[in-house]
């Protein structure tokens, strides 16, 4: 939706009017700035990158950031409805993010204490002879 | 499930507010989050280990499933759907990260344990090691306490050797002493012996010298001796010619000589004169002792019995005088011829028989034994 150069006072009624409308090709009632929901999701993003979802679920981290601009964009716009929409989106990918990065390391530690059982049993081995 | 009732009404409503779209009665979304949803629930590892995010994600599916009941529109639901999915993944994802959390936590206590036995096989292979170790250190140093004792009794040795070798530098310093002057002596020595020597070679000269002449004078000697024999020889045989001539002349051996008896018929009757017979015997007494120059003779006279003692003695001594001068006339030197009268003094048998007076009626000529040692 590009300004105009009309004045703010004038540009109200326009914009109600524009929000119906889209409210009502969109199906949904009027929804209000989703602030809540793009703090949770950028908390959620920024969580999913601390975790290393760069290197474990970088896909899934990926996705999220893109949704979460987009969300950005979509509040800039006043696309309330959108950015909730995409800030849920985003929220969901980046915890999936998370979720898989935390699993990632927690199976390679586990790896890695399998790995020191077989090389000190190789060790008792070798001694044993 | 929904009864039929409901989803009438929802269609109704959903058409009322139709004004942008259509919302179809099966959403395909829905369907396969539904599908994810019931998978994961049947999986006991995600029912247990992750309760709390699979019941939001079925919380969100029912919300999807109310959304399209009640005939909202299709991009609502399609939302919820794909909240749902990206929910039961979590709920996966939370479930595998727990599972493997426990997987760790048993494995550090196995691998503790393992550690353990690895540890304790480590110490026990260092234990023997040590114990070998141990075994060899005490090897060797009963060996090295043998050496040492061997070292010892080695060092002993040497000191006895060394004591044995000094004492034998000193000997031999002694005996090299001694050997230099035994060498001084030896050189005086051997002046001396070569001293010796030259007297001896001048000796040995004279030596020479003194055999030669004692050799002629021993050849002379022989030669001397030779001729000494040949007149002892000469003499011998003079002496046997004598004695055969003596025995010739009837002379018997007695320890005095050899004598020769004139008897009682050689003379004349009681006078003191020689017979024919007489003369006769006592010319080849003259000629025996002309023949032996050497020789001298011993006349005595002798009588029987008859008659007186002074008488007797006087007839004796005029016998042997009577040869005497018979002997003289015949060229003997009075000085070889020695008389005596014996009278009636020296018989030779018995007086009281006529031939014993017979007998005792001589003269006896002794012959005095002249060895050629007199």
């Amino acid at each position: 939706m590009t300004t105009t150069s009309i004045q703010s006072h004038a540009r109200l009624p326009l914009y109600a009017a524009a929000s119906l409308a889209l409210g009502l090709l969109a199906g949904c009632a009027m929804t209000p700035p989703p602030s809540q929901q793009m703090a949770v999701s950028r908390a959620a993003v920024e969580s999913a990158r601390a975790a290393g979802g760069n290197q474990y679920a970088p896909v899934e981290l990926q996705q999220a950031m893109n949704k979460l601009d987009a969300a950005e964009q979509a509040m800039a716009r006043e696309d309330y409805a959108e950015a909730k929409k995409l800030a849920e989106q985003a929220e969901v990918d980046a915890r999936l993010a998370s979720a898989t990065a935390h699993s990632a390391k927690a199976q390679r530690a586990s790896a890695a204490v399998e790995e020191d059982i077989r090389v000190l049993r190789q060790e008792i081995d070798r001694v044993a002879r | 499930m929904r009864n039929s009732s409901h989803l009438t009404l929802s269609l109704i409503a959903a058409g009322i507010l139709a004004a942008c779209s259509t919302t179809p009665p099966q959403n395909p979304a829905l369907t396969d989050a539904r599908a994810t949803y019931n998978t994961a629930r049947s999986n006991p590892q995600v029912t247990q280990l992750a309760p709390l995010e699979l019941k939001e994600a079925g919380d969100t599916l029912d919300k999807a499933e109310t959304a399209r009941n009640r005939g909202d529109d299709e991009a609502t639901v399609n939302q919820l759907a794909y909240l749902t999915a990206q929910k039961v993944a979590i709920a996966r994802e939370t479930a595998e990260r727990k599972q493997a959390e426990i997987d760790i936590e048993r494995a550090s206590a196995r691998r503790d344990q393992v550690r353990l036995e690895a540890r304790t096989a480590e110490a026990n292979a260092a234990k023997q090691k040590a114990e070998m170790a141990q075994q060899i250190a005490e090897q060797r140093a009963q060996a090295l306490a043998a050496a040492n004792a061997q070292s010892q009794r080695d060092q002993t040795l040497i000191a006895a050797r060394a004591a044995e070798l000094e004492e034998a530098r000193r000997q031999a310093a002694l005996a090299q002493q001694a050997s230099d002057q035994h060498a001084v002596a030896l050189a005086e020595a051997n002046a001396e012996a070569a001293r010796a020597q030259a007297m001896l070679d001048q000796q040995q000269q004279q030596l020479n010298t003194i055999k030669a002449q004692q050799a002629a004078a021993a050849e002379q000697r022989a030669r001397e001796l030779a001729e000494a024999n040949a007149r002892a020889e000469q003499a011998q045989a003079l002496l046997a010619q004598q004695e055969a001539e003596l025995k010739e002349l009837n002379a018997r051996k007695t320890e005095r000589g050899m004598v020769i008896t004139l008897g009682d018929v050689l003379f004349n009757v009681d006078k003191a004169t020689l017979s024919a017979g007489g003369v006769s015997n006592v010319k080849k007494l003259a000629d025996f002792l002309k023949s032996h120059p050497d020789r001298r003779v011993v006349v005595e006279g002798h009588t029987d019995s008859s008659g007186s003692a002074s008488y007797n003695q006087a007839l004796s001594e005029k016998r042997a005088a009577a040869v005497e001068t018979e002997l003289v006339e015949m060229g003997i030197q009075s000085d070889r011829i020695a008389t005596r009268g014996f009278g009636e003094s020296a018989p030779v048998a018995n007086n009281e028989t006529s031939a014993g007076r017979q007998m005792n009626r001589r003269v006896d000529i002794v012959l005095p034994d002249e060895s050629a040692t007199n």
